[in-house]
């Protein structure tokens, strides 16, 4: 009786899941009047831009400070109209126009811009009521219908009335008993007005809860790092901005959820004048399709080259990754802190051509979005993909959380800065269908960043993990040992390096691995049930017992730790309760082969025993 | 105006030293933002100077100011404004702007409370610059008050 090997731990970094973004539009307003009615209106000129572009958020209940729906509305705002829109602040779009099209554009051309102003400097008129159009229709409540669940905040977070800018994390315990497929999520940030921005993380093993000093609070935070216990490359983004309409993801890119998955939702609050109590909630929405197809996050980053000496305007950060498969670019996420002044991401093709795919000329952290192509925009295998970020440390950015100008490195706080750059690609399959092209693009990523930095901990982690899922332990071996070089007490490195010592057969180096690892995490459960695999595969079944029944308590569904633990009890001639442990292995996976054949071993030996 | 609606003349109203008129609309969120701020110095310089809010929308109710007012937190007195008397007498532009008297009530100093607006929707994370208590505090001491300094917000001008 063989216990079953356990397959492996991978932390990613930052896993988004996507919202995509669609326009709930009407029409475009009308040209410019002609000769013989020059007077500007609002009826007939200015309600179309207001109600095309304004009104999605300029509307009760929504994030916009006031309503922009009616000539009452807009009069009473006019000169602030015409000079949040000349300065391009509203509507909050930061994309420079370029050839790639994002869904849910909010941009005034030229000619709106010049009509509003216009229609100020003329006096604001009315105009006659018969050219007014209709008001946008908006469906009350939750966008994408009623929710299949909803789930809420457990504590709201009161926001104080002053000071600046808060990120808070709400984690949600989702509600789902097995495995479930999304096919959205519906956000629901709170009160909209304070909220400038939230992003739901997928926790797979319930790693941000370690941060929540009591269960259900939250935890303060502008950018968390997930460690996820499991490889899973799908990649979505859930983001919430004012005025972004949720959308159910594609078809055939549900998101799996399950039922020990956490979301946890990132939210960038500013403070309003008065206290305000923020308890957001998510709807879920399911399917019975599970996903076909796997998007995955491309992201590009150059952290270790960010030193901003003080007063510097145009601090340049570049960086860049050429694509080993080809994909389809779905959506691309920039992100930097206070300083980031210009962004643009340029992708280069193998035959030379050149696609810019976004220019964000005036970067304002307060609008960040992920922002998600009209169409999908095809990459080939050799294309390079560029990035040049420009940082101004200087006291002429008003945004800069240092006065006077500090020094500024690479960090998570919000007065540290940041380079990133996620692109959510959808692979081509290769021709060899037997080949999972993410693996191959995951490899790629996991070598660049260790040739980057040969001493971040986590490139060595994951490219170990990625080799060894691909089936190369002896070459995940050697970055097991580079990662547990750099943290000699970490846990989840020396799990893997465990598992990968045992991978190629060096099961007596594997044993002291392991029991590092449970010395810094006593309840790791992969350790535990690791450990007890390789004592059993050499003969230690007291020893390999104990871990396994310590597998077993800190997760009473796993079949395997079950059916594992009957195995060596029945090998250490323990027949009646090993059979015990086995039916409980075939209750939580009735289709569970190694437990029903050992039961069936197990019963005829015993039926041979007590005839 | 007062919120009961009748006549007040916050400038002859008290007998201290500084009056300091504080423009401010219900709906302005640059405005509103500073609510704790505005509480804050006005506390500060308590049997000092003497705060009033001045909402010069003509149609805000005394009952939405009075509701706004709990809203936010103050606890200063509020006027109306409808006239735009006191907006021409503070030289008022947007909210949230100021005007600082001094004992003979000519006008010390207007304009904004403090630097954090550069521009609309360009903040910083704090003022560098407090001109409203700077004013308060010249006038007090007998200095030069601040120049005037364009404060950033709602145009006072879009209402009726």
């Amino acid at each position: 009786m063989t216990p079953s090997p356990r397959t492996l731990a991978l932390i990613l970094g930052i896993c988004f899941a996507l919202a995509t973004a669609a326009s709930q539009k009407n029409a475009l307003p009308g040209q410019l009047p002609g000769s013989n009615w020059n007077r500007v209106t609002f009826n007939r000129d200015i309600a179309p831009i207001l109600f095309h572009s304004c009104a999605i958020c300029h509307r009760s209940g929504e994030a916009a400070p006031f309503p922009l729906l009616t000539y009452k509305d807009a009069k009473s705002h006019a000169r602030q109209i015409a000079a949040v829109t000349q300065r391009h602040f509203m509507p909050p779009w930061l994309p420079e126009p370029g050839e790639a099209k994002f869904t849910e554009e909010l941009r005034l051309t030229a000619e709106e811009i010049g009509m509003i102003q216009k229609w100020v400097d003329q006096g604001t008129e009315e105009g006659d009521p018969a050219d007014l159009p209709a008001a946008p229709k908006f469906v009350p409540g939750w966008q994408l219908g009623q929710p299949d669940k909803i789930i809420k905040a457990e504590k709201p977070f009161v926001l104080p009335a002053g000071g600046s800018d808060m990120y808070w994390n709400f984690i949600f315990r989702t509600p789902v008993d097995r495995t479930r497929w999304l096919k959205g999520i519906e956000i629901r940030p709170g009160d909209k007005r304070v909220v400038h921005h939230a992003n739901i993380l997928v926790d797979r093993g319930q790693s941000a809860r370690r941060q929540e000093e009591l269960p259900g609070a939250g935890f303060a935070g502008m950018e968390i790092k997930i460690a996820s216990e499991t490889f899973d490359p799908d990649s979505h983004f859930f983001f919430w901005k004012p005025g972004t309409m949720p959308q159910p993801e594609p078809d055939g890119m549900s998101l799996r959820l399950d039922k020990d998955t956490d979301l946890v939702l990132n939210i960038h609050l500013q403070p309003s004048g008065k206290q305000e109590t923020i308890q957001p909630s998510l709807g879920l929405y399911f399917t019975d399709k599970p996903a076909t197809l796997h998007p995955m996050l491309v992201q590009l980053e150059n952290d270790r080259q960010i030193d901003i000496p003080p007063g510097e305007k145009n601090f340049l950060v570049t960086d860049e990754f050429t694509l080993p498969i080809d994909v389809d670019l779905l959506a691309i996420y920039p992100h930097a802190h206070y300083l980031g002044r210009e962004m643009q991401a340029l992708a280069t093709l193998p035959d030379g051509s050149r696609k810019t795919l976004i220019h964000i000329l005036r970067w304002d952290l307060n609008w960040q979005a992920v922002y998600r192509y009209a169409t999908p925009v095809s990459l080939p295998k050799g294309t390079t993909i560029s990035t040049r970020y420009t940082y101004d440390n200087s006291d002429e950015n008003p945004a800069n959380p240092h006065d006077p100008p500090q020094r500024v490195v690479a960090g998570n706080r919000s007065s540290d800065e940041m380079a990133h750059l996620w692109l959510q690609v959808l692979p081509h399959t290769l021709p060899d269908s037997t080949i999972d092209p993410r693996t191959i693009l995951q490899e790629s990523m996991a070598r660049r960043m260790v040739r980057r930095n040969p001493a971040d901990f986590e490139a060595q982690y994951n490219l170990g993990a990625v080799l060894q899922d691909r089936g190369v332990p002896e070459e995940a071996l050697q970055h097991f040992l580079l990662a547990v070089r750099i943290r000699p007490e970490d846990a989840i490195a020396n799990n893997a390096l465990g598992a990968a010592l045992m991978a190629v057969g060096r099961t007596d180096e594997a044993i002291p691995i392991f029991s590092t690892a449970l010395r810094s995490q006593p309840d790791n459960f992969d350790a535990h049930y690791n450990l007890a695999n390789a004592l059993a595969s050499q003969g230690r079944f007291p020893e390999a017992i104990d871990h396994y029944r310590a597998a077993t308590r800190l997760r009473p569904e796993d079949a395997n730790a079950e059916a594992n633990l009957g195995a060596a009890l029945a090998e250490a001639g323990n027949l009646p309760e090993a059979k015990l442990h086995l039916e409980r292995a075939l209750r939580i996976n009735p289709s569970h082969e190694l437990a029903r054949e050992n039961l069936a071993e197990i019963n005829l030996r015993l039926g041979s025993r007590n005839p | 105006m007062a919120l009961d609606g009748t006549a007040t003349d916050p400038l002859q109203k008290s007998p201290l030293k500084v009056v300091v008129l504080v423009f401010v609309r219900t709906d302005c969120p640059i405005s509103n933002r500073y609510a704790p701020a505005i509480q804050r110095i006005s506390a500060k310089y308590e049997g000092k100077a003497v705060f009033w809010l001045v909402y010069p929308d003509k149609s805000e109710s005394a009952g939405k100011i009075r509701q706004h007012e709990r809203e936010y937190n103050y606890t200063l007195p509020a006027l109306r404004d409808p006239q735009r008397v006191l907006v021409k007498l503070a030289q008022a532009r947007v909210t949230p702007e100021v005007a600082v008297f001094d004992a003979s009530r000519h006008l010390a100093y207007h304009g904004r409370i403090d630097d954090l607006y550069q521009d609309l929707g360009r903040a910083r994370h704090a003022p560098t610059t407090h001109e409203l208590e700077d004013a308060i505090q010249a006038v007090l001491d007998g200095h030069a008050p601040p120049a005037s300094a364009p404060g950033v917000g709602c145009f006072i001008s879009d209402l009726e």
